[in-house]
């Protein structure tokens, strides 16, 4: 949220300031983002070192200021002390009077020689212009101390008359002198520290003000400068995030713009190359699915167109075989009358190989259809028994012509089954056909029993059996391409790949179990009720 | 003669032969056409007493054909048998939808076609 009111804030000066200009401005500036960074940093560290040094400027001109006042006020302070001890040689020297003792005119000599140093040292530090008047203090000290030297001599003499006399007389005038002189002294060095004073704390003042501006404007500066370089390269950046996040829901058209001569700059440029790439491959993409889907479609018309060709085809064909069969039928019938007895036999031929014609013409239809995925169940109600019935009504005349017993038996009480009757006859005719093909003596047997919601097709047959490495292929030794099945068993390869995927069709399966020489049985479940049929 | 009238329609001339040949042998009376279109328009003038009729014909194919006739109050109670591709599955239940009285599967033997003809349309 923070970051939102913050972008918020960053957006109304980007937009509604000249900020919005300058960024731009360092935007295109035409130098890496290192050099850009590096040089605010240095913008920075020489804004601290700026600072800095006036920091220190300001702390030693205080300093030295401060020293002055001080200086002044030990001026002060001694030229106090020259009033005291001047007003001290006065009190001494009316003591010795009064005391008429040695002691008390040492005190006045001692007096003496501190009033004298004390003035050599504010001699020693005082301006030239307060040299006249520390000059004028001496010579009046000299003749005072002269003045003092007499009294003292007096007073020792007992001349204490003579003494007062000189001391009121011609003393205290002179002291009077040099007290006025040294209030003048300490009068002129008061007013010099006083000004000293003002000018410090104006100093003060103004430094105070200045190094406040110059720090509030370093750090207008640092953060502007942050600012600007931030923003020159967060903005290509969140450009960058909006470009991509085109890109990602796959909106190839969109560039991205960005004002940078720097290394952002170079990687919009880079999107905007994949960008484009993007969107060729995509457009080449496009076009082709839409040439796949456009072969799609001519393969699916081709594919349809070969449908019906086969359909016609299938029609095509049988037209002339039913005119075939018809007339042998006709014949054999002796709708013509009799025909001699010897042409049964080859009538008879005609006919039983125009049905395997038919079956094989059949065969390889309902292949194709398979192959193409085409094939459909035409589910409906049916009766086990009426199945059995054709598939032995179609066949017994060939046993019978081998010589061959032929059983057929339906488990009793099987209920109404649900299917396509019409390719489960055709699954047990092609099972039973085989198995009287391949058997010379003996019998063919077909089973029907009920497990449940299932129900079991068997054929039998004492035949030749199949050897056990043919077992696992005879059902796909069509599809991946062995013809050897075909040859093997005469074309009935067809057959079995048929029968194998209308019971697949149907959801159940087939088996077989054999020995060679001893016959072979196949065996097919499918459920009791088929559901709905599903694609090959 | 004047024995019941039998229509085929079927555009193989070998095929109608049969019939022709098949039905010489029984008192039913044979009409021919040669295409769907024919063979409506023969329906509808002569009112055969049963129709064969094959499921593919030029010009119109015996499925439509059978719904035309289906749809005329002429003709729409004459049994009408419709004889189908044992390959194309489905054309069975075209022809029951059409509005076919039965089906026979080409190649059919003579045999089973005469049988379903007398089942629908006796002959005395």
């Amino acid at each position: 949220m923070a970051f939102d009111q913050g972008r918020g804030i960053a957006h109304f000066l980007l937009t509604r300031s000249p900020l919005g200009l300058l960024v731009r401005w360092v935007a295109e500036v035409r130098a890496s983002v290192h050099i850009k960074l590096l040089f605010a940093f240095f913008f920075i560290t020489l804004l601290i070192i700026i600072t800095g040094m006036l920091s220190l400027y300001a702390v030693f001109t205080m300093d030295r200021q401060s020293r002055l006042l001080n200086q002044a006020h030990e001026q002060v302070n001694w030229s106090r002390q020259l009033q005291h001890s001047l007003a001290m040689q006065m009190n001494f020297t009316a003591l010795a009077m009064l005391q008429k003792q040695e002691a008390a005119i040492q005190k006045i000599l001692r007096e003496n020689n501190r009033f004298n140093s004390i003035i050599a040292r504010i001699e020693e530090t005082a301006p030239s212009d307060e040299h006249a008047v520390i000059q004028r203090i001496h010579t009046i000290q000299d003749e005072t101390m002269t003045m003092v030297a007499d009294i003292a001599d007096q007073i020792r003499d007992g001349k204490l008359n003579e003494a007062m006399t000189l001391e009121l007389g011609k003393g205290y005038s002179l002291y009077l002198q040099i007290g006025e002189l040294v209030d003048q002294i300490v009068k002129t060095e008061t007013g010099k520290m006083e000004n000293r004073r003002r000018s410090l704390d104006a100093f003060n003042h103004r430094a105070l003000i200045f190094m406040s501006s110059i720090i509030m404007a370093s750090i207008l500066l640092a953060l502007l400068l942050g600012f600007v370089i931030s923003w020159s390269f967060l903005l290509p950046i969140m450009q960058a995030h909006r470009f991509l996040s085109h890109v990602t829901e796959g909106d190839f058209s969109t560039t991205i713009t960005v004002p940078n001569r720097d290394e952002l700059g170079a990687l919009a440029d880079h999107m905007n190359r994949m960008s484009r790439e993007l969107d060729r491959l995509y457009k080449d993409q496009e076009q082709a699915a839409r040439d796949l889907q456009l072969v799609n479609r001519k393969l699916e018309l081709a594919s349809q167109a070969k449908s019906e060709f086969l359909a016609n085809m299938s029609h095509e064909l049988r037209t002339p075989m039913n005119a075939i069969l018809g007339f042998v039928e006709l014949i054999l019938d002796k709708i013509y009358g009799n025909f001699p007895p010897k042409l049964e036999e080859p009538l008879t031929d005609i006919q039983t190989n125009g049905k395997h014609l038919i079956r094989l013409i059949n065969d390889v239809l309902d292949l194709s259809k398979i192959e193409a995925g085409r094939m459909e169940l035409s589910l409906d109600e049916y009766v086990v028994q009426d199945v059995v019935d054709s598939v032995r009504d179609a066949l017994h005349s060939l046993a019978q012509q081998k010589g061959l017993g032929f059983i057929a038996t339906v488990q009793e009480g099987i209920p109404l089954a649900y299917g396509d009757a019409k390719r489960i006859t055709q699954c047990l005719i092609n099972l039973t056909g085989n198995a009287l093909k391949f058997t010379k003596e003996g019998q063919v047997e077909i089973r029907v029993e009920r497990e449940g919601e299932t129900l079991i097709y068997s054929v039998t047959d004492t035949g030749i059996g199949i050897s056990p490495d043919k077992v696992q292929t005879i059902f796909e030794g069509f599809r991946q391409g062995d013809a050897t099945i075909t040859r093997d068993f005469g074309g009935t390869g067809l057959g079995l790949i048929i029968t194998k995927t209308f019971i697949e069709m149907h959801g159940g399966r087939i088996w077989v179990k054999s020995e060679s020489g001893k016959g072979s049985t196949f065996f097919f479940s499918i459920p009791l009720r088929a559901h709905v049929g599903v694609a090959a | 003669m004047t024995g019941k009238t039998v229509l085929c329609v079927e555009d193989n001339a070998f095929n109608r032969k049969i019939v022709r040949d098949l039905l010489a042998t029984t008192s039913y009376r044979l009409i021919e056409a040669s295409d769907g279109e024919m063979g409506v328009a023969t329906a509808l003038r002569e009112t055969p007493d049963l129709i064969l009729i094959d499921i593919q014909m030029p010009k119109l194919n015996g499925l439509e054909a059978t719904r035309m006739l289906r749809a005329d109050s002429k003709t729409a109670h004459i049994p009408i048998i419709v004889i189908t591709s044992f390959a194309l599955s489905g054309d069975e239940k075209k022809a029951m939808d059409a509005g076919a009285s039965a089906y026979i599967a080409k190649p059919y033997s003579p045999r089973e076609l005469l049988a379903q003809i007398h089942k629908l349309l006796p002959e005395a």
